[in-house]
């Protein structure tokens, strides 16, 4: 497969300050990827950089084979949903939404059924003559992601959309982009720092810290087998200890930490008996078990908080504080004694 | 059942001031104005109900005066706008852009007859225009711009003073255009030019309408600027109400060109206004 986007060697100063360090990326087309990261790490600036608002000191980035550091952002062909949603105030929703074709030449006549099957993709049928500040957020926001798709552009870019709607609109809407970015196919950039977010709406998540890209790999990937204790810790909820590497077989380890001798099978890692490291447990790997069970873990809960779904739990083992979150038909109060376990295969060794 | 007394509200009281000065302070020039024209409230002594003021009034001398006010005040608010916008779009992106902002603005605080005599040592017979020009060969003999028949002279004095006025609405008008707004045009497709007809243009029309009125108003209403610079006939209708009240004692004629001064004002600040709102909804 082609790739739509190809980013080579990028980095970027803001004075002597360094945003972007030797960015290299390929996104193949038709691919939702998210530039997942917390404010600062640079994410937005390399959006900006694809887009053609900025451009980079160093590197190249490539639209398939076309170099386009020198290109202006109106022939890019790339469309952007702004955090801010970015309506035209003076435009009516319809022409809002007409606006890229206008500008991208396409005979008149066509405007109408083109707008109007956008409109009905976001679900915004009816609501055609209104100005923008007759919307909801939400609706603002299906408004600017409509305005992008009509004009069909090579590349989608999202500059945290959902940052501006309640928790509940957010998901529903980011259902929403998925869905009309699958069914047209093109290719998405999107720049988020909620991992939730990411997680539920990615095909290739590109974790970024201070400029630089961390981990690139698909959502199971980054949350189950995360390269670093930085990725571990910035998505999801994670224990991350450190522990010894005490002995070694094959992928199967035998680790010591402050939660007692566990044992663990990880493939990807490479310590030698003796070494120091780092070790992480997903709270919802936990499960209730019986004392003296393989990879038991005893402790004493300091706080039960029911979480609708999950209770999640606050557990002290030797002085080391636990997170465990288990099913809401358990029963455990605080300040009791409670033993979990954890299966070898979901600890993951990271370096210290 | 009795009804019960509205009670006052005192809160009332917070609009005296701004309520006062629009009552007492304007309302009562405008009735003096209004009065005056119709023969009453005469200095001289002189106090009867006439038309005759008004019948006077209508004679080729005043519609020469008001079709000059009325054309230097419209040109030179339209060169004024036709001047700022691309000014305060380059400003905007020029490094140093409040050091320049500052620059522009003195004019504001130079007195319109310093002005006049700044401008007339530029457009004078042997002034650095006539000068330039001769040198470059664009033309032959010096032009007469300095209270020249056509008013040259004051319409340029004008646009200068008048500049600054305008680029302090409208800069900050522009500055308040969001750049994402901007930058979202340009994603979809629009150059710099189009994105200024379809969005800066239309967003910035209210306070560009706000600044084109009160700079026609202005220059309307002016009187030392046309008095220096401009011909000795025809003038603005300032001129020609302070010849009526001041060199031949007929302050009702003045009080008559007052009131028209006022009416022909209200006329354009509704067609500047009508025409504004055709081009928004044409641009938008």
């Amino acid at each position: 497969m082609e790739n739509s986007l190809t980013i080579k060697n990028v980095s970027k100063f803001y004075g002597s300050f360094q945003a972007l360090d030797k960015i290299n990326l390929a996104v193949p087309e038709g691919q939702f990827v998210t530039l997942l990261g917390p404010s600062g790490c640079g994410k937005t600036t390399l959006l900006r950089i694809i887009a053609g608002f900025l451009s980079c000191e160093e590197g190249e980035v490539y639209f398939g084979d076309r170099l386009m550091n020198d290109v202006p952002p109106e022939k890019r062909d790339t469309a952007m949903c702004f955090q801010s949603y970015a309506l035209f105030p003076n435009k009516s929703v319809y022409e809002n939404i007409r606006f890229g074709l206008r500008m991208h030449k396409v005979p008149k006549e066509q405007h109408k059924k083109l707008v109007e099957e956008a409109m009905e993709m976001v679900n915004l049928t009816g609501l055609g003559s209104r100005r923008p500040y007759e919307l909801s957020g939400g609706q603002q926001q299906r408004v600017s992601l409509a305005r992008c798709i009509v004009v069909r552009p090579r590349l989608l870019l999202f500059d945290e959309p959902l940052s501006n709607l309640d928790a509940k609109l957010r998901e529903k809407v980011r259902v929403e982009i998925r869905q009309v970015q699958r069914q047209l196919g093109i290719t998405a950039i999107y720049v988020t720092h909620d991992q939730a977010e990411a997680l539920a709406i990615s095909d290739r998540i590109v974790t970024m810290s201070a400029g630089r890209i961390v981990q690139n790999a698909d959502p199971r990937t980054i949350y189950e087998r995360p390269n670093s204790k930085y990725v571990a810790d910035f998505i999801g909820t994670a224990n991350i200890i450190p522990c010894s590497v005490e002995s070694r077989e094959g992928d199967r380890f035998v680790l010591k930490c402050a939660y007692g001798t566990l044992r663990a099978i990880d493939r990807d890692c490479t310590l030698q008996p003796g070494a120091q490291a780092s070790l992480l447990i997903r709270p919802e790997d936990l499960f209730l078990a019986a004392p003296g069970s393989e990879n038991a873990i005893t402790g004493t809960t300091r706080t039960v908080v029911y979480m609708g779904n999950v209770l999640d739990m606050f557990v002290d083992v030797n002085g080391t504080s636990l997170r465990a979150g288990i099913t809401k038909e358990n029963v455990v109060t605080e300040n009791a004694p409670v033993t979990f376990a954890v299966k070898p295969d979901r600890i993951r060794i990271l370096e210290a | 059942m009795k009804g019960r007394k509205k009670r006052f509200q005192w809160g009332y009281l917070l609009l005296a001031p701004a309520l006062g000065f629009i009552l007492f302070l304007e309302g009562s020039a405008l009735f003096m104005m209004i009065a005056q024209s119709l023969g009453f409230l005469n200095y001289t002594g002189e106090d009867a109900f006439t038309f005759a003021h008004w019948q006077q009034l209508f004679s080729r001398n005043f519609f020469d005066n008001l079709m000059y006010s009325l054309k230097i005040a419209l040109l030179a608010s339209l060169i004024c706008l036709a001047v700022v916008y691309p000014l305060c779009l380059s400003i905007q992106k020029m490094p140093g852009k409040k050091t320049w902002l500052s620059l522009w603005k003195i004019p504001l605080f130079i007195p319109a007859l310093i002005a006049c005599s700044l401008m007339g040592n530029i457009i004078a017979y042997n002034g650095a225009l006539n000068t330039v020009l001769l040198a470059l060969k664009v033309i032959d003999k010096p032009l007469s711009l300095r209270n020249d028949a056509w008013g040259v002279g004051a319409l340029l004095t004008q646009v200068w003073k008048n500049i600054p006025f305008m680029l302090l609405i409208l800069y900050s008008a522009i500055e308040a255009v969001r750049k994402d707004v901007l930058d979202a045009g340009r994603n979809l497709g629009a150059g710099r030019v189009r994105l200024f007809f379809e969005v800066t243009l239309p967003v910035t029309m209210p306070s560009a309408l706000v600044a084109t009125i009160m700079t026609f108003i202005k220059v309307f209403n002016d009187y030392t600027i046309s008095k220096v610079m401009g011909p000795i006939y025809p003038s603005t209708l300032s001129n020609l109400m302070h010849k009526a009240a001041y060199t031949l004692n007929d302050w009702h004629s003045a009080a008559c060109i007052g009131c028209l001064m006022v009416v022909t004002s209200i006329i354009f600040v509704k067609l500047y206004t009508w025409l504004s709102d055709q081009i928004t909804r044409r641009l938008s």
